[in-house]
């Protein structure tokens, strides 16, 4: 069934702004956030104008009005990755997720020379927190080349990688590329080779049906802004028997059974890295959030995704002096486009494309060393998600091509 | 010398080259007349002079600026970027600048793109550079003013 996009675009008050320019807004950097439907926006708004307290705490109706909903929402989105609400602990994003993996299992259960592997398609947050370990107690980083022709990963090359390894942490699909890895032939390498897996599903929750408990993970790490959520929260999602071999890297408030004088104990379970009073506000607009993207199929939004984008890749190499990072039109990518003029500054043609109404994003997209792999110092990139047209797309390409006549 | 217009501080050619852009017809050829400056004026800091110390940060662009003044304590600007918009802005800032003191150069306003109409240059959090240029500018002829 097509989506209703006028039904779909109409809950979401932003695409019907004007720019200062006067231009109609029309919204391509999706991979870098999704704007937020209606009732996203009420779901905080009705928490703070209605029940705002703080969770787990008191005993009054507000307290216990801001606990339920805290923790209904938790059920919701545990359930939308397909997993029980035990395994899901709030983070303040992706970032934090995988540093909550590097901070609380992997300080604590790896020791020298142990090896984690990483790809070039990583975005910085899975990469730095990995170097940062390094440096701290002497684990080997090793890298997984991409094919720069294909943009895929080489697979033979990580199949080596992960020999002895302890940790592997792939991007499941590329903020840049939009490349989706083998993530279930991945998961299954890595195991076979004793190593743990750590996914970032920053770039992919937004588009496929993520089921933690079905791909067979370790750990999965998630933000809420990327599908339709609030900024500053995500999740780190933890298999039970892993969970129990994490320490706290916070502590404090709320992950506490006692203290005294003499010293504290601890609480079991997710309830163990959310110290402090809750992103409560947050964590019910992702409910909302979620519970807004239920009533469509993640494959009947992949496939609109699709359509835009393939359609928009085909014309974009129709243009001269294009150049396109990815293969956007292979059916499991996310859609995004990563491209730059061969004449016209990436810095420039973002600028351009700005001044007719166009967010696309500019710059190396928290991503150095893929760039470097692809021997670039940036790009553009046009990212599409479920409330993006083809009448958009259109209008991109012609705006594209009128800067590319007029200043290339 | 100079002539300066006292309120800016900007110079009767940057007076001229803000007329230039008012009479552009739309913001498209404004660009284009943008790009032009890029293109007749190119760096005249080698780009093998282009280095760490003179880099312009919180720029998507590469973007550096030397400063220096002349014998008779004129300033000099010589910059260079790699975006056309941001090479475009930096010669228009160093016809305005180039001869002015030291000390006029720290009271000058950078609202000259404002006043041109290159709306996508004016906020720094837009990390195109041209603020983070001005303000490198004029914190380089505080250095030279001592």
């Amino acid at each position: 069934m097509a989506l209703d996009l006028k039904q779909i675009r109409s809950e979401f008050p932003i695409l019907q702004r004007k720019l200062p320019n006067g231009k109609q807004l029309v919204y391509f950097d999706n991979a870098a956030t999704s704007q937020k439907p209606r009732c996203v926006i009420s779901a905080m708004s009705n928490y703070y104008e209605q029940y705002n307290s703080n969770a787990h705490r008191a005993n009054h109706t507000l307290a216990d009005e801001a606990t339920t909903a805290l923790e209904t929402a938790r059920e919701n989105i545990a359930n939308f990755f397909g997993t029980s609400p035990n395994q899901l602990i709030y983070t303040s994003g992706a970032t934090e997720a995988i540093n909550l993996v590097a901070f609380s299992w992997a300080r604590e259960n790896l020791r020298r020379d142990d090896i984690v592997v990483l790809t070039e398609m990583e975005h910085h947050a899975d990469i730095v927190p990995w170097q940062q370990l390094s440096k701290e107690i002497g684990i080997e980083v090793r890298y997984v080349p991409i094919n720069t022709e294909t943009f895929k990963l080489d697979m033979e090359a990580f199949s080596i990688a992960i020999q002895d390894s302890s940790l592997v942490c792939v991007v499941h699909t590329s903020n840049v590329l939009g490349v989706r890895n083998p993530i279930e032939k991945i998961i299954k390498l890595s195991h076979s080779a004793g190593a743990k897996v750590l996914l970032d599903c920053a770039q992919s929750a937004p588009h496929e049906k993520i089921n933690f408990d079905g791909l067979g993970a370790d750990f999965i790490a998630v933000s809420a802004h990327k599908m339709a959520g609030p900024t500053g929260i995500g999740c780190l999602l933890v298999k039970k028997e892993i969970m129990i071999q994490m320490t706290p890297f916070m502590t404090g408030g709320s992950m506490i059974k006692t203290v005294t004088t003499e010293g504290s104990t601890f609480q079991d379970g997710h309830a163990l890295f959310e110290t402090g009073t809750p992103r409560i506000a947050e964590a019910i607009g992702w409910g909302a959030a979620v519970e807004w993207l239920n009533q469509f199929e993640m494959k009947e939004i992949h496939s609109h995704i699709h359509k835009i984008s393939s359609w928009t890749s085909i014309e974009m190499k129709k243009i001269p002096g294009i150049i396109i990072y990815g293969d956007p039109e292979r059916s499991d990518s996310s859609g995004a486009i990563s491209f730059l003029h061969e004449s016209i500054q990436s810095l420039d043609l973002a600028l351009l494309l700005d001044e007719g109404g166009f967010a696309v994003r500019t710059g190396h997209h928290c991503a150095q060393p893929l760039m470097d792999a692809l021997s670039i110092p940036s790009t553009n990139r046009a990212s599409f998600w479920i409330y993006n047209t083809m009448e958009e797309a259109k209008l991109f390409i012609k705006h594209l091509k009128y800067i590319v006549e007029r200043f290339a | 010398m100079i002539r300066i217009n006292d309120e800016n501080m900007w110079s009767s050619n940057l007076i001229s080259i803000i007329e230039e852009f008012q009479d552009c017809f739309d913001s498209m050829e404004r660009y284009e007349l943008l790009f032009d400056y890029a293109k007749n004026h190119p760096s005249p800091l080698p780009i093998e002079d282009w280095n760490e110390g003179n880099k312009i940060t919180g720029c998507q662009s590469r973007a550096h600026v030397s400063c220096n003044v002349d014998d008779e304590g004129n300033f000099i600007l010589m910059g260079g970027a790699d975006a056309q918009i941001v090479q475009g802005l930096m010669a228009i800032t160093a016809i305005a600048v180039n001869g002015m003191t030291p000390m006029s150069v720290t009271k000058m306003t950078p609202k000259y793109a404002e006043e041109m109409g290159i709306h996508s240059s004016l906020t720094p959090s837009r990390a195109n550079g041209f603020l983070n240029m001005f303000r490198r500018v004029q914190e380089e002829a505080k250095k030279l003013m001592k």
